[in-house]
């Protein structure tokens, strides 16, 4: 129990803007943030509503084993997006999982990575998406089963699951690692997919990114950990690269589902430097064997 | 402390034991029906191997993964191969022309990844052969020009080619008959 209140202190103390230091949001670099972010394609209804779907004014569908939970309008809407949130709002919607109004958001949305994001990055993208249209569509409630449709019950989950993520120092570690880190863990939140879940639904971090079948709308994330046999340890730094800019695999096979979407919407638009840093990161995993085509 | 809420457990319960208990109960039916009429469903032999049509597609489709992976291979380790990529791209191009007839006759039982969307859709699939024709054909020629800036792109849209029919007309990995143990 006693671990339980440090927990929920540590989470309701998280530093919001104001005593960060962070310079005013900035478009252009926010604009890499949403880039590194996957470009946020959940938001986009793009598989119901096709190529002319609103763009990030929610609504999309996302399967998963508690329900069928659907994103959120972040366009700056102010009645029905996020326009008239503050910097210190959505810096605690994405940190903290929590509404202006205090509401638990379901964990579907992935602020259990993007605790991890830097005080300047979330001004940054909070400028970004304050720049795009506005779309007035109101969010829809999940088709999900109590208790898992209540928000309520989402502070036990909060207790059981969510740990703001830790990015120690490392001294050791080249910068391309650390910066690798960084964009994988946090901004890219590719474990949300690709790292097996516990049974109450939180990340299961012994088997960090070794593939899960249960990945949003029912999707299998492979294992991206560097072993030979299941994972991707034949891939070299430039297959990683590529793939990431192309969506072409070392095989010459094409991506399909919601990795194509973010690798176009996102991923590739992002600086060389950092795609590799993504690789380098990946490349210096520890190897888990986890074959999901026969589990 | 940590496994005191039980109320998130029961979807999981579902999935890991009720699910696979149900698939169980049915593929259980399953070689039951089969000893019953003594067959396999008649698409493939006692060993086990594709029926004729979906062993050649397949090779088809390979083959075109085949040269676009050396497609990648070239630029992305900037090996220096002159000529190759447009080589390549060519026979991308050419190979377009075998998909059709390949996929003529109607096969969907068996080891093969094909959606029946392909013959109901047929024209559509036609289209979308074209359109891959078309952009290996760009490639082959932005290859073979002065400008390499209007390389990378080239790849990207016959790579978009590709995805766009395997997303109509090939089952998504979730769905593959390669995830059957074998």
């Amino acid at each position: 129990m006693g671990i339980a209140w440090i927990v929920l202190i540590s989470v309701s103390s998280n530093p919001v803007l104001g005593e960060s230091g962070a310079q005013p949001g900035d478009v252009g670099r926010g604009r890499h943030v949403f880039f590194a972010t996957g470009g946020c394609t959940c938001h986009t209804n793009l598989p119901g509503e096709g190529k002319d779907a609103p763009l990030l004014a929610g609504g999309r569908g996302l399967k998963t084993p508690f329900g069928v939970f659907y994103s959120t309008n972040i366009t700056p809407d102010p009645e029905t997006g996020i326009g008239d949130w503050s910097d210190a709002d959505f810096m605690r919607a994405m940190r903290e999982g929590l509404s202006p109004d205090g509401e638990h958001y379901f964990p579907v949305f992935p602020y259990t990575s993007f605790s991890g994001l830097t005080d300047q990055d979330l001004v940054d993208l909070r400028a970004y998406l304050a720049s795009l249209p506005a779309i007035r569509r109101e969010n829809r409630p999940p088709d999900a089963p109590f208790p898992f449709s209540w928000r309520a019950t989402l502070a036990g989950w909060k207790w059981l699951n969510f740990e703001p993520v830790p990015l120690p120092d490392a001294p050791d570690r080249s910068e391309a690692w650390i910066r690798g880190r960084y964009l994988v863990t946090a901004a890219a939140h590719c474990g949300e997919c690709h790292t097996p879940r516990t049974l109450t639904g939180g990340l299961d971090r012994s088997m960090w990114l070794a593939g899960s079948r249960e990945g949003p709308e029912g999707e299998l994330a492979p294992n991206i950990t560097p072993d030979p046999k299941t994972g991707i340890g034949r891939w070299s730094v430039a297959d990683l690269v590529w793939y990431l800019e192309m969506g072409i695999k070392p095989d010459g096979d094409d991506t399909q589902g919601l990795m194509a979407e973010v690798i176009e919407h996102g991923y590739s638009h992002l600086p060389k430097s950092d795609l590799e840093a993504i690789a380098v990161y990946l490349k210096a995993l520890p190897a888990i064997e986890h074959d999901l085509r026969r589990e | 402390m940590r496994n005191a809420v039980p109320t998130f457990r029961s979807p999981r319960l579902f999935s890991r034991v009720i699910t696979p208990g149900i698939v169980l109960v049915l593929v259980m039916g399953l070689a039951g029906s089969l000893q019953a009429d003594g067959s396999m469903g008649g698409h493939a032999d006692h060993h086990g191997s594709a029926e004729p049509h979906i062993q050649y597609r397949q090779a088809v489709m390979s083959g075109i993964g085949a040269n676009m992976g050396a497609i990648a291979s070239i630029l992305k380790n900037r090996l220096s191969m002159p000529g190759h990529v447009a080589i390549h791209a060519t026979m991308i191009a050419d190979s377009a022309r075998l998909i059709a007839p390949a996929f003529e006759k109607k096969v969907v039982e068996g080891p093969t990844d094909a959606k029946a969307a392909i013959w109901e859709d047929w024209k559509d699939f036609q289209e979308d052969i074209a359109k891959m024709e078309e952009a290996a054909r760009n490639l082959a020629k932005a290859a073979s020009g002065q400008d390499p800036a209007a390389v990378g792109p080239a790849v990207k849209a016959l790579g978009k080619s590709c995805g766009g029919c395997h997303e109509e007309f090939r089952k998504p990995k979730e769905e593959s008959y390669k995830n059957a143990a074998r």
